[in-house]
């Protein structure tokens, strides 16, 4: 017993190892600075798909305007930081709650509608707010973006190299996927699962679909806006450019690819969809339709994802120990 | 001595539009009852069942269930109370596992929250599981408990489905129609389920629209028909009343696929 209740921690450890440890060592080897950079920017979308399958995968909830929080995230981050020159440990929750807030704000009126309004709804939502960050030149500089937003430095560590965002990102990704992994494999997840295959019937069983739907999106929308002051901080110029209708898709077709409901899924879609056009820049233009063909060929054949829920709910069951009862596979600890 | 009532029901109305689907029932269930609900398709009786269980507001009449009046309370709410449901359609999670369909039912009576999930609670994800396993066990579908729901047979989905509601530790269960799809022998077995989960202590309503299994079980029967209440008796009494077998004229012994 004692070797096996182990098991899941060096395994946690082990992964650890692989993000902190294997994943730059390979990086560096490759050559330094822009393998970083394509690391990061991996990252950041690992912490985006996690946060979406949350709400997506797991509660059922289509949301078409997550890069709308992510941008509120990032302008959040970048406006404190550049005008009220406040730190990155500050910045950083800052932008999450702002983007919680917002998300609350949306989801109040909208969470009773059913399933197809909820999703034009958070679509208009996405459009809003890139217009807005458009638009309201005076406050967010509109088209021109935010310049020169000051790199990261925690507690006197200076943390501005490519190196050093990759350490931040990788560590607001582990926190953001721990944080995902809590609460798609405890009862909180078999809670919202129920409200996605049938949210009348989870009521009738003493669940309050309402606000279970309303916390899921705003801790989403949290993660997704932390994600934004990681992207101001580390590109160090953000435009609306990055938050358009085209990058909530982005992030819907990780989850879709890696499988709906599935954590590891989420972190394996998007690191392929963000790796992939970066390994086929050899075959110029035609990587797109490469990374297209992928996308159309994996959904065709694994209709339920690269790793689909109920796997992906097995692997955290028995590998990481999350199981009440490991012998059957039963239950949440 | 007569024991406490748990649902009382008075003066309740339901129009829709033009129609009355319940009109003007007055009843009541005490605690440890078993009670049959039946009448013709059409009677009213699911429309009935939706206004105890908070799922449609009634037009008119109140709802009390344990000395708390039902209005306005939303669904949850009511199941909070210690009403537990099952559904007609059979309404069972399919993407989930037999025993995660159950744990619903307990984690939305005994509450796990995003701050129990972020923290990982132990202790009440430990009461949680407990709970699920015992009902799972009470039903007999214990050992399917890590099978997904979608793979089940459409008589185990049934328990499945009285399992999860089991799993809130109910004061009244409300069974919808349960022999709905059953033949003859799984109809059998159901009633002597439902016999000893009453035995057990539970207070049932069982809403059927199949006479049969309705009196071989139950202590007292209540009847709807065109949304009213012409009898409520025992079996035997029902069974004879004149107004009853005219309302199911030509229909008592129809189509039981």
């Amino acid at each position: 017993m004692a070797v096996n209740a182990s098991k899941p921690l060096l395994r946690q450890l082990g992964l650890l190892a692989v993000l902190f440890g294997a994943i730059p060592a390979a990086l560096t080897l490759i050559g330094g600075g822009y393998p970083f950079q394509v690391g990061i920017t991996a990252l950041i979308f690992v912490t985006l798909a996690v946060s979406l399958n949350l709400v997506t995968g797991t509660a059922g909830l289509l949301s078409l305007g997550h890069a709308g929080f992510f941008g509120v995230g990032a302008y959040a981050a970048a406006l404190t930081a550049t005008k009220l020159h406040w730190p990155f440990l500050l910045t950083l929750p800052f932008a999450g709650l702002v983007a919680a807030a917002l998300g609350v704000i949306v989801a109040l009126p909208t969470m009773r509608l059913i399933s197809i309004y909820f999703a034009v709804a958070t679509l208009g939502v996405g459009e809003m707010i890139h217009v807005s960050l458009l638009n309201w030149v005076s406050f967010t500089r509109g088209p021109m973006g935010i310049r020169s937003i000051p790199p990261i430095e925690i507690l006197g560590f200076d943390l501005s190299g490519v190196v050093g965002g990759y350490y931040v990102a990788a560590v607001v990704a582990a926190l953001a996927i721990f944080a995902v992994h809590r609460l798609t494999h405890s009862y909180y997840g078999n809670a919202l699962r129920s409200l996605r295959e049938d949210d009348q019937c989870a009521a009738a069983m003493g669940l309050n679909p309402v606000r279970l739907k309303i916390e899921a999106f705003a801790v989403s929308c949290a993660i997704a806006g932390i994600a934004g002051a990681v992207y101001a901080h580390t590109a160090s110029f953000i435009s609306p450019d990055s938050f358009r209708f085209e990058e909530s898709i982005l992030i819907l077709a990780m989850i879709v690819v890696g499988g709906l409901g599935s954590v590891p899924g989420a972190i394996v879609g998007s690191v392929l969809l963000i790796v992939l056009p970066e390994v086929l820049r050899g075959i110029g233009d035609f990587r797109m339709i490469a990374v297209g063909v992928f996308m159309f060929l994996s959904i065709l054949f694994l209709p339920k994802g690269l790793l689909g829920e109920a796997s992906a709910i097995g692997l955290a069951r028995r590998q990481l120990g999350a199981a009440w009862r490991g012998d059957i596979g039963a239950g949440w600890k | 001595m007569m024991a406490d009532v748990l649902l009382e029901i008075t003066a309740l109305s339901r129009q829709f539009g033009g129609l009355r689907a319940v009109d003007d029932v007055t009843a009541e269930i005490r605690q440890g009852e078993l009670v049959g609900l039946i009448g013709p398709n059409g009677a009213g009786k699911t429309t009935l069942f939706n206004l105890i269980s908070g799922f449609t507001p009634p037009s008119s009449g109140s709802v009390v269930f344990r000395g708390q009046n039902l209005a306005g309370m939303k669904p949850h709410q009511v199941s909070r109370l210690g009403m537990a449901r099952t559904f007609q359609n059979l309404r069972i999670f399919p993407n989930m596992t037999v025993f995660d369909n159950v744990s619903v039912g307990a984690v939305g009576a005994l509450g796990y929250g995003l701050r129990h999930g972020l923290l990982a609670d132990a202790k009440r994800a430990e009461a949680i599981s407990a709970r699920a396993w015992n009902a799972l066990e009470r039903v007999g579908l214990a050992d399917l408990a890590g099978e997904l729901a979608a793979n089940l047979s459409y008589g185990k989905r049934k328990y499945l489905e009285i399992a999860r509601a089991l799993a809130t530790d109910p004061v009244l269960l409300i069974l919808d129609e349960p022999a709905a799809g059953l033949n003859d022998t799984e109809t059998a077995e159901l009633a002597h389920f439902i016999k000893r989960l009453h035995a057990d202590g539970g207070t049932i309503l069982l809403v059927e629209h199949d006479m049969g299994l309705v009196m071989s079980i139950c202590q007292r029967v209540m009847v709807l028909a065109s949304g009213a209440k012409i009898a409520d008796a025992a079996p035997n009494e029902v069974q004879a009343d004149p107004v009853v077998l005219e309302a199911y004229l030509g229909i008592d012994d129809e189509e039981d696929a």
